[in-house]
């Protein structure tokens, strides 16, 4: 054959050797095992009222979450692209800081500020407001681990923004908010889908911190991996698959989104 | 804000004809001064183009016109209405910026009916305006499109109808033609000048191409750190140069300096007679001789006419071709000078072709001189 490259056929295949055993064989047992029982048993185990609960707070948590991050990191890119100011990169530093933190630390942060000894928990708990074992906690929880996650998507497009964009739609009558509604925000629109997919699904599948402050009580407190982790330490390795399903496609066209829609995300 | 009439050098009343005017207008950004007392005034159907090099703060004027940037002092006019202290938004002014700044997201109509909606006018009110205007920038078949997917002339022209759908007090054209091919630049500035005396709006544009503001212009201002150094037609300013900046800028021209002795310019054995358009000297004053290089003649030394007036004999330096014309250098006998550049119709080197090490006169058919600085 002329003009055949091996190196084509054996580089993709060195590829997919390496990533069999590290992504590809784990992925596939959530699956395999998942479904070995028949499907009857695995639409069982998801019916389960526990585990409809557990997911439906990993949603609700999550979005929440997800709504709360995309409208502070736009605001705070807003902020730190239009304004210098002194301790402006102190902030952006901190802002990006939940990212680096173990999240078992970010969740321990959170109980000592919160919990019933802590440094507000304390003033607040006499009072009957209770933040921590709540759903509350763990919207907190995803809020701090996911906090720099729209922010840094959000924020980089702000700066390579025209500023003339702004200039031109004030010269034309615009007052800042009009100008902000119908010229800057519609070219974040992509950054914007884009940070919340990001943080929905890192905060979809939190459980460092979730774990220390929701108290992990099945139809209360506990979302869909805490779920999973409780019925794997039960030995019904069943009903935790069933949930590592849902979740792991969950991500699947999460980022399928983001891959395939990049066109229309504009993100490169 | 208050100006004293003493300080500026157009009179209230020339201010109340105009239907955009600047007055006294200076700013420094921290220490560094970059404008000092402007001063003009545009006319209802009038173009004006500032013309400067970057740095002398032809931008900072349009930024203060439109209110993008305030003033230390001075006051903006627009149709007798002072708005030096209003926002941008609140001026009416139309403004093309240099990469157009048409907004992204919306389309070709969007964006030319975005200053209507501001202005919450009737649906229809704005379907007809739009109709006008996309008609008279011909852009008919793209009036659907995005920006992106626009050639830079028609993102030009969408610019321009953007600025004009709500009858804006005055248009201001930041380089509009900066970001264009050479070729296409020049078409454009022709239709452009069309278009514009067709609608009968003020004009300003800001340029450092001199060519682009011979072509465009009713008057020209041509600006230098940050001071208008000469404003007028640009037959007025290219023929009467009032200072050494002015005549280099616009145009190449040759400079000698001289003093005023009886009335006439004065340098070594060169005196010319000075015609009374020149501006008023002084016995002893210092001055500079500004000629330009196509009001140069050469002929051999013996053969100088009497309609020239005689500057000196020198040698050609170089002989070289620059397409319509021919353009040489020649040292004169003055001696230490710059050598002075003379450029030749093709006429003028078919009948007396020069070589290098000529020995030739020139003779000048234009002269004038500057005061020195």
């Amino acid at each position: 054959m002329r003009g055949f490259d091996l190196a084509k056929p054996l580089s993709i295949g060195v590829m997919i050797a390496i990533m069999l055993p590290l992504v590809l064989l784990p992925l596939a047992s959530i699956f395999i095992f998942g479904t070995s029982n028949g499907l009857d048993n695995f639409w069982k185990a998801l019916m389960a009222p526990e585990a409809i609960f557990a997911l439906k707070l990993s949603i609700v948590t999550s979005f929440w979450a997800t709504v709360f991050n995309v409208i502070f990191g736009l605001f705070a890119a807003y902020v730190l692209s239009k304004y210098n100011f002194w301790g402006r990169n102190a902030i952006i530093v901190t802002i990006s800081l939940p990212t680096a933190i173990p999240t078992a630390v970010a969740g321990f942060a959170l109980l000592l500020l919160w919990g019933p000894y802590g440094l507000l928990g304390r003033l607040i708990e006499p009072h009957g407001v209770h933040i921590m074992f709540t759903a509350w906690a763990i919207i907190l929880a995803n809020i701090f681990v996911t906090f720099p996650l729209a922010f840094g998507v959000i924020k980089p497009v702000f700066d390579t923004m025209n500023q003339s964009l702004e200039e031109a739609s004030a010269t034309m009558g615009a007052t800042r908010w009009q100008t902000f509604w119908h010229v800057t925000l519609p070219g974040l629109r992509g950054a914007i889908v884009t940070g919340a997919l990001l943080t929905f699904a890192r905060a979809i599948g939190e459980f460092g911190s979730t774990i220390l402050v929701s108290g992990n009580l099945a139809s209360r407190t506990q979302t869909a991996p805490l779920y999973i982790f409780a019925k794997f330490n039960e030995g019904q390795v069943e009903a935790a698959n069933a949930i590592a399903i849902v979740l792991a496609l969950f991500s699947f066209v999460i980022f399928s989104i983001l891959f395939f829609a990049r066109d229309w995300l504009e993100v490169d | 804000m208050q100006y004293n009439p003493e300080e500026i050098h157009v009179t209230p009343m020339d201010m109340g004809g105009s239907a955009m005017s600047v007055i006294g207008l200076s700013k420094s950004f921290g220490d560094t001064p970059v404008l000092e007392n402007i001063n003009f005034g545009v006319d209802e159907d009038e173009i004006v183009v500032l013309l400067g090099a970057s740095g002398s703060g032809k931008t900072t004027i349009l930024r203060i016109i439109a209110g993008l940037e305030m003033p230390d002092s001075g006051h903006v006019v627009l149709h007798g209405r002072d708005v030096t202290e209003s926002p941008a938004r609140q001026r009416g002014t139309g403004v093309i910026f240099q990469n157009y700044a048409l907004f992204p997201k919306m389309t070709v109509e969007a964006n030319i009916g975005y200053g209507l909606r501001l202005r919450r006018r009737k649906r229809n009110e704005i379907r007809e305006t739009v109709d006008r205007l996309v008609e008279l920038v011909e852009l008919q078949d793209h009036r659907t499109k995005y920006p992106s997917q626009l050639s830079g002339g028609q993102q030009q022209r969408v610019a321009i109808a953007r600025a004009m759908a709500y009858e804006p007090e005055v248009l201001l054209f930041d380089e509009p033609f900066g970001a264009l091919d050479a070729q296409i630049r020049q078409s454009l500035r022709k239709e452009i000048r069309a278009l514009l005396k067709k609608l009968n709006v003020p004009s300003v544009f800001i340029t450092h191409d001199q060519e682009e503001a011979f072509e465009l212009a009713d008057r020209l201002a041509v600006l230098n750190a940050g001071r208008l150094e000469q404003m007028g037609t640009p037959f007025e300013v290219y023929t009467r140069p009032e200072t050494e900046h002015v005549a280099t800028f616009l145009g190449a021209a040759n400079l000698l300096d001289g003093t005023i002795r009886d009335g006439k310019f004065e340098h070594q054995d060169v005196v010319l007679e000075l015609s009374p358009d020149n501006p008023k000297c002084r016995e002893g004053d210092k001055v500079k001789l500004v000629f330009r290089p196509e009001d140069v003649f050469l002929r051999r030394p013996e053969n100088l006419t009497q309609q020239y007036h005689q500057l000196a004999t020198g040698t050609v330096d170089e002989v070289g071709f620059a397409g319509s014309y021919e353009r040489v250098t020649v040292t004169l006998d003055l001696g230490k000078h710059k050598p002075i550049v003379v450029t030749r119709p093709k006429t003028e080197t078919a009948a007396f072709p020069l070589r290098v090490g000529q020995s030739v006169t020139a003779g000048l058919v234009r002269y004038r001189v500057i005061k020195a600085a």
